[in-house]
């Protein structure tokens, strides 16, 4: 990794960070912190406004240079969480902001956030912002058992009435005849049994 | 005589495609001019009545074997047009013992008015990129895909998502379900 030619950044360095960088300048450590904490919670999916307000008002740094240091610290943040331990070291990453012109105080903040014990829970949150598919919010279920219909006297089926509430607020409902239903169960242990496989052999390891 | 039973044979089945599996197409004048070009219409709307009724006695009662030869055997004893023939006898129990399963399940279709479930595809997924290769907390997905649709119209597909969690949720709630309809079917 001694000789990278690009920052974690990418070729051009993002203009919000640049105006950070510049915006920083005779920013105190802890008006800093006070910044980096609560965009760290921003970014973990918590509402921070409050706490942006709290530091607007107390703060001597203009709000214009306050809300370039804000989206820059949330693009650095978020850009060096994207990349994988393994691909950007915490020694190039330090680089990197040291070309940026970042005070060495603020390099070993940044850095403690990326590197330390916050990143799994980083890590978690925003993956929550990647395309996903509704889940399951609510299922419900029932047995029924028609008796009699308008055409079969002695019908005697049972039959499953399925209602399942998905987590983009819609609303499915459906029936699943008997023999469905053993296609369903026998699909549903099927995955799953898939799932403990894959995380027993672990078989997708992206090295790059 | 061959010929006659083939043509009775086709008869009924030409009947159950247009009373219990909507081929329309298959209409009372299309199977006079294919099996019985002989008779005239007036004979031949008599014996399709006939036929269509009985039939649909067998099909509403789900008959069993028993209850089947019980009721030919009464039905060929009757005098007159209404009687059954050994011939027409004989062919509607040929024609019940190969589509009774098959036809129960249309008549049972025909109460159900929820969507049915038609099948699903399902496809697990380890989550690679967009964000964090070293997948330690983001296990493997489960995709699922729902066909769903109501007698004689197109599919509807309800797409999910599930994580480990939520798959083995789900199998509790089906080895619920299949618990439910195990007591039922013991008792009846």
């Amino acid at each position: 990794m001694a000789s990278r030619d690009t920052s974690f950044l990418g070729g051009r360095i993002p203009p919000e960070i640049e105006s950070m960088s510049k915006s920083l300048k005779d920013v105190d450590h802890e008006t800093f912190r006070r910044i980096l904490k609560a965009v760290v919670s921003a970014l973990e999916g918590k509402d921070s406004r409050d706490v942006m307000k709290a530091i607007a008002e107390s703060s001597t740094v203009p709000q214009e240079r306050l809300s370039h240091i804000i989206a820059g610290m949330y693009r650095v943040l978020s850009e060096a969480i994207r990349i994988p331990t393994a691909s950007l070291k915490q020694e190039a990453f330090k680089d990197d902001l040291r070309e940026l012109r970042i005070p060495e105080d603020f390099i070993t903040d940044f850095s403690s956030v990326v590197f330390g014990n916050r990143r799994a829970a980083l890590e978690a949150a925003t993956s929550q912002n990647d395309p996903h598919l509704p889940t399951i919010e609510q299922f419900k279920w029932r047995v029924d058992v028609a008796i009699s219909t308008s055409s079969l006297s002695r019908a005697l089926q049972p039959s499953v009435l399925m209602q399942m509430k998905l987590s983009d607020g819609s609303l499915s409902r459906f029936e699943v005849p008997v023999s469905k239903f053993q296609e369903l169960r026998y699909n549903v242990a099927l995955i799953l049994k898939e799932m403990n496989n894959l995380e027993k052999r672990s078989i997708l390891q992206i090295q790059d | 005589m061959a010929d006659a039973a083939k043509a009775l044979s086709g008869l009924l089945s030409g009947i159950a495609q247009n009373v219990y599996y909507e081929k329309e197409e298959m209409t009372e004048d299309l199977l006079r001019r294919e099996l019985f070009p002989d008779l005239s219409e007036e004979q031949f709307r008599l014996l399709f009545d006939k036929m269509r009724g009985l039939l649909k006695s067998i099909a509403t009662a789900d008959m069993d074997p028993a209850q089947l030869e019980a009721f030919l055997t009464a039905q060929t004893r009757k005098q007159g047009s209404g009687g059954v023939t050994p011939e027409q006898a004989a062919a509607l129990s040929r024609f019940w013992k190969s589509q009774r399963v098959r036809v129960r399940e249309s008549l049972l279709a025909q109460s159900r008015w929820e969507p049915g479930l038609r099948g699903l595809s399902w496809r697990v997924d380890l989550q690679a990129a967009a964000g964090r290769p070293d997948a330690a907390h983001s296990g493997p997905v489960a995709l699922v895909e729902l066909e769903l649709g109501r007698a004689g119209q197109d599919s509807e597909f309800v797409c999910l998502e599930f994580d480990e969690a939520r798959v083995n949720q789900m199998l509790k709630k089906m080895a619920d379900i299949q618990e439910s309809v195990d007591r039922i079917v013991q008792h009846t």
